[in-house]
């Protein structure tokens, strides 16, 4: 187990960041914990990092305690924090090497430019980089010591499309070797993509974990159906599959159903037996998303960003 | 061994920023020109002799500014943009980012004294009456006392608003009580007493002992010492002080510890002052 944690809690005075968080976290995975802002995931990531304390609860990290054997833990872990800032007089080359040094082991400056596609970059002030480059700098530096788990907290956040794919990839590559990641964001579409385990925290609680198929799937969704046909049509057969229509948009007429399946053999029962014939058929699953929403729901409204 | 190579990245790193900073390079190298400038035409009258009177006080007031101004701003900075706080994910430990940052400030204020100096040797003809090992070993020890004290002000300052306004706070007591910008002899005699209880005082009374009466170390030995317990209690003041980040709360209770340090040592130099054989003494005596 890269990461075991039981029965964790953290208070900040009168205010509950986490309330009992139990977790396990295998080697080699890219786990994407998603919440609303206050939900706890800069608290829970601050803690396993070592640099926040837990007020009560077990925590292990490659083995290791972060709040007694945070040096230990140090040389091991790549970590990006939410709230950081480099120094912005020296170049991407110059600041690898700076954090190189702090490292009992680290990689060649010039491999991890390479790694993040920097290498163009590498005599530019951090302070000319844009945003996105800013972002694989701090990922390089997470990764110039060669960890094997890397912490992200909000690694994406602000970035463009195009620059968040590209730090996507350099995150994949880390974790094709074995290795894992654990990552906060805002992102469901990056939760989706990137990630193989999708926990969802809500007021300092796991609300839903699981792989983002599964939670779509464990979710109580409706699919739409929107079908275009040709000839007498009697939606009578498909209703009785569970469907229920909602009239024409255009060519098509429109069903929801919460189990498609039931309803498209049905509508391949009717296509033999009566004389029509479907020139179109779109149809739209649930996504993470509308799970995601209903998880969190009145939960983003529900406190302040107290503990992020 | 691996925290000196972690102070010599960030104390290499601390030295090319500074270098590709304009109001950094302004600070430490066109304003004490500015007020070499000045002292040498207006009170040296641009003659060797006079120059020679005046420059120990010249000296004292860049090394007060060179430590006071800059470095706190630097350390507060670092902590407010969270620099300091991805640092502390590292195995790099307070004490090399302390150090690191002071080593910086004693860099870039002895260039700006080799800077002073040149200047003044090639526009006034200044000569020092003693020793120069003496004089280096003297800049050497002042910066290295005063420094850790613009380094506990970073530590304290709550944000990059009240740090020069504390550094601004210590500067002119620290100017004028030393005898830099006025002559001590013309201080009340009450302001000379109290006058024993800042560093700088000893700064500049070792800095005329070796500049003016061409005195050799055995003789500034006493404000040399005062000068290097400074240096000593103000190191282990910082380790106390340090906060990686703005959320700290500085420790009241260490701030307490920190002034207490220091008024035991200034007390016991007020003490010992007169049997330290310090100027002011002989001066009158």
């Amino acid at each position: 187990m890269t990461i075991v944690v039981e029965q964790l809690r953290k208070s900040y005075g009168e205010t509950r960041a986490l309330n009992g968080i139990d977790l396990r976290i295998a080697q080699g995975g890219v786990v994407g914990l998603l919440g609303p802002n206050g939900a706890g995931k800069t608290t829970l990531v601050e803690i396993l990092e070592g640099l926040r304390a837990p007020t009560a609860g077990r925590v292990s990290v490659l083995g290791l305690d972060p709040a007694r054997q945070t040096r230990e833990l140090k040389q091991r872990i790549g970590v990006q924090l939410q709230s950081t800032a480099l120094p912005l007089d020296l170049t991407a080359f110059e600041l690898l090497e700076m954090y190189a040094a702090f490292y009992a082991r680290a990689q060649p400056v010039r491999d991890v430019l390479s790694r993040v596609g920097l290498e163009a970059s590498a005599r530019t002030l951090a302070r000319n980089l844009s945003g996105g480059q800013r972002q694989r700098l701090a990922l390089g530096i997470a990764l110039i010591h060669g960890p094997e788990l890397l912490l992200l907290d909000e690694p994406t956040a602000g970035l463009d499309p195009v620059a968040r794919r590209a730090l996507h990839q350099v995150i994949r590559e880390f974790n094709r070797a074995g290795h894992s990641v654990i990552l906060t964001t805002h992102y469901i579409e990056e939760a989706e993509t990137l990630c193989d385990r999708v926990i969802v925290i809500r007021s300092g609680e796991i609300v839903a974990d699981g792989t983002p198929f599964e939670l779509v799937a464990r979710a109580a969704g409706t699919s739409t159906l929107w079908l275009a046909l040709s000839g007498p049509f009697d939606p009578g057969p498909l209703e009785a599959a569970g469907a229920e229509h909602h009239g024409q948009e255009g060519a098509h007429h429109r069903f929801t159903a919460r189990d498609p399946a039931a309803v498209i053999v049905a509508l391949g029962e009717m296509l033999r037996s009566q004389r029509v014939t479907l020139t179109d058929l779109r149809m739209k699953r649930p996504a993470l998303e509308d799970v995601y929403l209903e998880l969190v729901g009145d939960g983003a409204r529900e406190r302040p960003e107290a503990s992020e | 061994m691996s925290q000196l190579r972690s102070f010599l990245a960030l104390y290499r790193g601390h030295l090319l920023a500074y270098r590709r900073t304009r109001t950094a390079i302004y600070w430490s190298f066109a304003f004490p020109l500015f007020f070499l400038l000045m002292f040498g035409f207006v009170f040296g009258r641009g003659n060797p002799d006079d120059t020679r009177f005046i420059m120990p006080g010249l000296f004292t007031i860049t090394i007060i500014s060179g430590s006071m101004f800059g470095i706190a701003m630097r350390l507060v900075t670092e902590r407010e943009t969270g620099i300091l706080r991805r640092q502390r994910v590292t195995p790099v430990t307070a004490v090399a980012v302390v150090l690191a940052h002071g080593a910086t400030a004693l860099t870039t204020l002895l260039a700006s004294l080799a800077l002073q100096l040149l200047l003044a040797r090639v526009v006034f003809r200044f000569r020092i009456e003693g020793s120069w090992p003496a004089f280096i070993l003297v800049l050497l020890l002042a910066g290295a006392a005063l420094v850790p004290i613009g380094l506990i002000v970073g530590s304290v300052a709550r944000d990059s608003r009240t740090a020069p306004a504390i550094a601004n706070f210590l500067f002119f007591p620290l100017m004028f009580l030393s005898g830099s910008a006025i002559p001590f002899m013309m201080l009340p005699e009450w302001m000379q007493r109290l006058a024993r209880l800042v560093p700088t005082t000893y700064i500049n009374e070792a800095l005329q002992g070796v500049v003016v009466r061409g005195e050799g170390l055995a003789k500034v030995a006493g404000p040399l010492v005062v000068l290097a317990l400074t240096s000593g209690i103000g190191v282990a003041l910082n380790g106390l002080l340090f906060r990686w980040e703005s959320t700290e709360p500085v420790k009241g209770t260490r701030l307490l510890l920190a002034v207490a340090g220091l008024a035991v040592l200034y007390l016991g130099a007020y003490f010992f002052a007169p049997a330290l054989g310090m100027a002011h003494y002989r001066a009158r005596g």
